[in-house]
């Protein structure tokens, strides 16, 4: 059985975790987004982060959550996509935890059709459920409407 | 002038009438110098003037017989212990000269004295206290009047006035005098008054009266003592105004306290947002150590373990901070409570100084009353 480590981070009163091979940084959410013409709503716009301009994509937006002020606690999260990089604007980032794979329940093949989820599977640590993203699926879903 | 041939008339007279005569007579005849009768009154009576004494040369009646006329003479105390009016009048025989006299002797008493016995006890009634009337002749009390609630047992029928005695003042200035006497002298205070009596402008006794100024004494120390107890009184409230005011400044520093206070909770929130900002800021360097030490493999592993202690760290240091913000709140909400009570401490303080205005008032009100109860217990 292996495991391995995930980024924990939190959607409004959801916690959500990526595999730390995607994970690139995490930085404060930049006072300077560029906004982009003829974006979806989702898309805040671009910055730049030492030289690349990247994109930012605000997580609760594309999941339709109900919004909320940002505060000093948001972050971004810039997710490494091989080719590119993606600045993720989530609430707060918690911690890296080591998630055995036993621990992964995954989710129906029917539900997450419906929803076109990039949803990898749910971690049951017990007391809390953490919804793993696919980095992959993320990208397609992001980008697909372009 | 009597004829010899008269005298048992005279006599038979005399002894009818002695007796109707207010005040008393005493009658006598000399016969040459010498007393051969007399008649006296029960109310009235020379003792001197007895059969057999023989009188002096250079009396009145004496010249009546050698001068064989009429003589009226007054004869005073000094003679025969007691003022007399004498008459003598000539007894003649047949060739008409005097051998012998017939004397009426009268007492001369003042009027004063005379109906002494009757407006005394009288008098001696009418004064709330009781009080203790006399009079005196020149040298000694002569007639003294008690009442039932008042006696001066010192002084008794005969008691010598001495140069200290208002008495011999009266008799001295022939003017009326009164004096107020302590309790030193007669063992209760007192206040005497005394009147010259006169005869023919001669100071011939003194009337005067005892008080007792028990009451009056007393009543001036009670008013004496009232008077210090209320200038007591007034030192006491002049205290607690003064501590009236102490607490007023002690009010207001504690409020300066109390602001200086709420400023450096806000210090205190103001460095632990401070140390808010660095948790989250080692906190994402911790992640991002994590980050890293992921990407680096095996090689990463330890420091990976350093990088979730350096986040655990920023959790711990976070976690004071809201610790901290409830610790300043609550010293917030103490010490406006604090502020509060204080506040109210100095309203009652306050109230406590008008009450203390008002009882002061009232005190210089009662002050001013014992002054004046003084001032009439001193008159009475």
């Amino acid at each position: 059985m292996g495991s391995s480590q995930y980024v924990i981070f939190s959607l409004g009163e959801e916690e959500y975790g990526l595999n730390i091979s995607y994970a690139q940084e995490i930085i404060r959410v930049p006072d300077q987004i560029t906004k982009l013409p003829n974006m979806p709503a989702f898309i805040d716009g671009v910055f730049n982060l030492r030289g690349k301009v990247i994109p930012i994509i605000d997580l609760k937006k594309r999941f339709d959550f109900a919004q909320n002020e940002r505060n000093a606690d948001n972050r971004l999260l810039v997710i490494d996509l091989g080719n590119m990089l993606l600045g993720t604007i989530v609430d707060d980032v918690s911690e890296v935890l080591m998630v055995d794979d036993a621990s992964i329940e995954n989710l129906y093949s029917e539900m997450v059709s419906i929803g076109q989820n990039c949803i990898q599977g749910i971690c049951n640590m017990g007391d809390r459920l953490i919804l793993l993203l696919d980095a992959l699926k993320l990208k397609e879903e992001v980008f697909q409407n372009n | 002038m009597i004829n010899l041939s008269e005298l048992n008339s005279c006599k038979i007279l005399a002894e009818t009438i002695a007796d109707y005569i207010p005040g008393g007579i005493m009658f006598g005849y000399i016969d040459g110098d010498t007393i051969a009768w007399v008649k006296s009154s029960q109310q009235f009576n020379v003792e001197l003037f007895t059969v057999g004494y023989q009188i002096g040369a250079d009396t009145g009646t004496m010249q009546t017989i050698r001068e064989n006329k009429t003589i009226i003479q007054d004869v005073p105390r000094s003679v025969y212990g007691m003022r007399l009016s004498i008459i003598s009048i000539p007894v003649v025989n047949d060739s008409g000269n005097a051998v012998g006299a017939m004397a009426i002797v009268f007492p001369k008493i003042h009027p004063v004295a005379a109906s002494f016995n009757d407006f005394a006890p009288i008098l001696a009634e009418l004064f709330h206290e009781g009080a203790f009337i006399f009079m005196t002749d020149l040298t000694q009390v002569a007639y003294r009047q008690a009442s039932p609630k008042f006696d001066m047992p010192s002084i008794a029928i005969g008691t010598k006035i001495t140069t200290d005695d208002l008495p011999y003042k009266v008799i001295q200035s022939k003017q009326p005098m009164e004096q107020e006497i302590d309790e030193s002298k007669y063992g209760v205070p007192v206040y005497v008054t005394a009147y010259p009596l006169f005869e023919d402008e001669d100071v011939v006794a003194t009337f005067g009266l005892f008080l007792p100024k028990v009451t009056a004494t007393n009543l001036r120390e009670m008013a004496i003592n009232l008077e210090n107890s209320l200038s007591g009184i007034s030192a006491a409230i002049e205290e607690l105004t003064s501590a009236a005011s102490e607490i007023h400044t002690n009010e207001q520093s504690l409020n300066n306290s109390i602001t200086e206070i709420i400023d450096i909770s806000e210090q205190i929130n103001d460095v632990s947002t401070f140390i808010k900002e660095i948790a989250d800021e080692t906190k994402m360097l911790g992640l991002n150590a994590a980050i890293e030490a992921a990407r680096a493999g095996d090689a990463g592993r330890g420091f990976g373990v350093v990088a979730e202690e350096i986040r655990k760290l920023s959790d711990q240091s976070k976690s004071t901070v809201p610790q901290i913000t409830e610790l300043t709140h609550n010293i917030t909400l103490k010490v406006d409570e604090a502020s509060k009570k204080s506040h109210s401490s100095l309203s009652a303080s306050q109230e406590q100084a008008a009450a203390t205005e008002e009882i002061t008032a009232s005190i210089e009100e009662i002050s001013a009353m014992s002054t004046e109860l003084a001032k009439i217990a001193k008159q009475l």
